[in-house]
């Protein structure tokens, strides 16, 4: 075990510092703090651009790709310095945390050429295709289908949570092409141009008045043969390898996110008197107190690099983070009191810490519910017998 | 000793609640939050069976009925998700005007033609006033800015609590039942996710919060209607076990109600947000857990093997 950074790591962090900040204060300065995703499209998506153009845009990718070969301890860094300057959420974070590392891992040297450049150079948006109306936790069940025909791949069905669909130029989407299959067998992963008459897009209004995302209809949607991760029939394998990257260094900025909405909830118990509450000073202490606890079991979570076993300290991560977030949420409601509840913006737009409490909400149930988490811990982690489960 | 509610006072609350199903359903509460928030038929409608004139004096044309009755019917607005403010005016402005002997206003809150907006200190705004208008984090809330002159009279503070506390309870219970409606017909992995411990464990243990809470609330109402000395601190713990139960109850059906929980499109935001405004009503957490722990260890409350089931 070797804590602290090095000399050469800490001239990084400044660098990243610098270069983030000082954008935040000029060119972009218009964008910085923005709590949701969605607000103000067209300028983060100008964004992405900017950060690859000084090649920060993907650095834990490899160089040929358009990253820096980053080191863990660098993307860390990244990412913590990218939460500090207040930058708001990548809008392309799907194309770069999972799309990308899924091309690079399992797709073809023709589809790395194709999809990469441009999904490093903020040009080709992505977005997920995988939850359906009737397969959310039980997402093997979909029912989206997929056939050959004519060199064509031809999708019907319907996609539903398609984070920023409305702002995206591909998705990727899990799709049955096996007539009569079920479960994980016979689905097959493809990536699917957006723009094209077989798709339509629907926004969803989310309890925080924001509509991040959306349903997505497929009606003899079309992309081309070789659009396929993987072969025909493996799709599940392709989708599973891809949410294990979901656990990467951006949990690690995440928490310097979470950094910055405790301190949020701490001056703003020192400014109305809160602060003097022994119950709310206990609540503030263990929150500070779960922040550090993520943060070191994030830290070892990444250090494993063993990926041929089951790490089921790494399974525990998501129920951890996803309750203390919604258990913030509320804390920063009972800080504020009132002054929460009501605003004199006419729109239904929130300051961060009511939006905290409303967006948290959805913490512990999106990229698997704490109790699909629960059932993950106890049967892959402690290998305790499968739940009962029907016929699906 | 009788810890019962009587048939009269449940054939009562029975009849609101069936009313209130019949009128105020969520296809109500979504066209009015597409527009102002407020609908004279439904007023109306309220006026017509009488409940504005539950508290008021029978001498004054009303029906005389006690807190206790009025949190009951209090409860089952807040089930129905009720936006017009029958709470505010005939729960809590009534039994206030009426113990200031202040009696010109109640014959026209009688007969619907007035409603009383609150200025209480304890709040930051005033619902349904007529000041400059805030956006509340409940859309079918209408909130004005507090006008300087507000009171701090603490026998409406106590009131506004207690009532507040009974709304929640309801609230609850319209939380509960629409997520174990979902639970049994949302299906996963073959079976009505109602069937899954996890699902089943999270409700149950949601529903203990709030079953212990309704018993609490009826005793504050019951304290005030006596005017017992500590009822003060039993409308604190009112508002605390019914916020509490509340809160949770939300957390839960979101929770059940899965991605779906998270959207506008399903109603129970409406809820979740009437329970969040309400428990920042009237005194936040920490006010009234400063008032029991005032009650507990700065003595005002006579504690005790004698007293503790007085």
């Amino acid at each position: 075990m070797k804590l602290g950074f090095s000399k050469a790591e800490e001239d990084f962090r400044a660098e990243c510092a610098d270069w983030l900040t000082g954008q935040m204060a000029g060119e972009f300065s218009d964008i910085k703090g923005i709590a949701t995703l969605t607000a103000k499209a067209e300028r983060r998506k100008e964004w992405e651009q900017q950060l690859a153009a000084h090649k920060w845009s993907c650095i834990g990718w490899p160089t040929e790709w358009g990253g820096r070969g980053a080191s863990l301890a660098e993307q860390v860094i990244f990412a913590e310095e990218y939460a500090r300057a207040g930058v708001p959420g990548r809008v392309n974070h799907i194309g770069i945390e999972l799309a990308g590392p899924t091309i690079l891992t399992f797709g073809t040297d023709e589809q790395k050429k194709r999809f990469l450049p441009d999904i490093a150079a903020g040009k080709t948006i992505f977005c997920q295709g995988f939850s359906e109306p009737n397969a959310g936790s039980d997402l093997a069940s979909v029912r989206t289908k997929a056939r050959l025909e004519g060199g064509k791949w031809v999708v019907n069905g319907q996609k539903i949570w398609t984070s920023l669909a409305h702002i995206s130029d591909w998705i990727f989407v899990i799709a049955r092409s096996e007539e009569g299959t079920k479960g994980p067998k016979g689905l097959t992963f493809l990536m699917m141009p957006i723009d094209q008459p077989g798709i339509e897009i629907r926004g969803i209004k989310q309890i925080n008045g924001d509509a991040e995302f959306n349903e997505t209809f497929f009606t003899d949607a079309t992309c081309a043969e070789d659009s396929l991760i993987g072969a025909p029939g493996e799709g599940w394998r392709i989708a599973m390898g891809l949410l294990a990257f979901e656990r990467g260094v951006s949990t690690l900025g995440q928490q310097m996110g979470f950094r910055n909405e405790l301190d949020e909830i701490i001056a703003a118990a020192k400014a109305n008197g809160s602060a003097n509450d022994p119950l709310i000073r206990q609540r503030i202490a263990k929150a500070e107190i779960g922040l550090h606890l993520m943060r070191y079991g994030a830290l070892r979570m990444l250090s494993n690099t063993d990926h041929s076993k089951v790490d089921g300290a790494a399974l525990t991560y998501k129920i951890q983070w996803a309750s203390w977030r919604r258990s913030l949420g509320e804390l920063g409601m009972d800080v504020l009191g009132q002054a929460g509840e009501v605003t004199d913006n006419p729109d239904y737009d929130w300051g961060t810490l009511p939006n905290l409490f409303l967006y948290s909400r959805s913490d512990t149930i999106y990229g698997g519910t704490n109790q699909i988490q629960r059932n993950l811990i106890a049967e892959r982690a402690l290998g305790m017998p499968r739940e009962p489960r029907g016929d699906t | 000793m009788e810890f019962l509610l009587s048939d009269d006072q449940l054939t009562l609350a029975e009849g609101v609640k069936d009313y209130l199903a019949g009128t105020h359903g969520p296809e109500v509460l979504r066209r009015l939050d597409e527009g102002s928030n407020r609908d004279p038929t439904i007023w109306q409608g309220l006026v017509e069976m009488g409940l504005p004139a539950l508290l008021v004096p029978e001498d004054q044309d009303g029906l005389g009925l006690k807190l206790l009755d009025a949190a009951l019917i209090a409860a089952e607005c807040g089930r129905s998700c009720l936006a017009e403010p029958l709470v505010d005016t005939a729960f809590v402005a009534v039994p206030w005007l009426t113990a200031k002997g202040d009696i010109a206003d109640l014959a026209p809150i009688v007969s619907g033609e007035k409603i009383v907006p609150l200025a209480h200190k304890i709040n930051g705004w005033v619902a349904d006033g007529d000041g400059a208008s805030l956006q509340s984090v409940d859309p079918l809330r209408n909130l004005t800015v507090a006008p300087a002159d507000a009171t701090d009279d603490p026998h409406l503070l106590n009131l506004g609590a207690l009532m507040s506390a009974a709304q929640l309870v309801g609230i609850a219970d319209a939380m509960l039942e629409q997520a174990v409606e979902y639970a049994k017909v949302r299906k996963q992995f073959g079976q009505p996710i109602g069937a899954f411990q996890a699902v089943k464990h999270h409700l149950a243990t949601a529903t203990v919060a709030l079953e212990f809470a309704k018993p609490v609330v009826w005793r504050a109402a019951q304290a005030m209607d006596d005017g017992i000395d500590s009822a003060p601190v039993h409308v604190s713990h009112a508002k605390l076990a019914a916020g509490d139960a509340a809160l949770q109850m939300a957390e839960t059906a979101i929770q059940v109600h899965g991605a779906m929980g998270y959207t506008y499109e399903v109603d129970l935001h409406f809820w979740m947000k009437r329970s969040w405004a309400l428990i920042g009503a009237w005194g936040n957490r920490a006010f009234h857990m400063k008032r029991v722990d005032g009650g507990v260890i700065g003595g005002s409350l006579d504690i005790g093997p004698a007293h503790t089931f007085a």
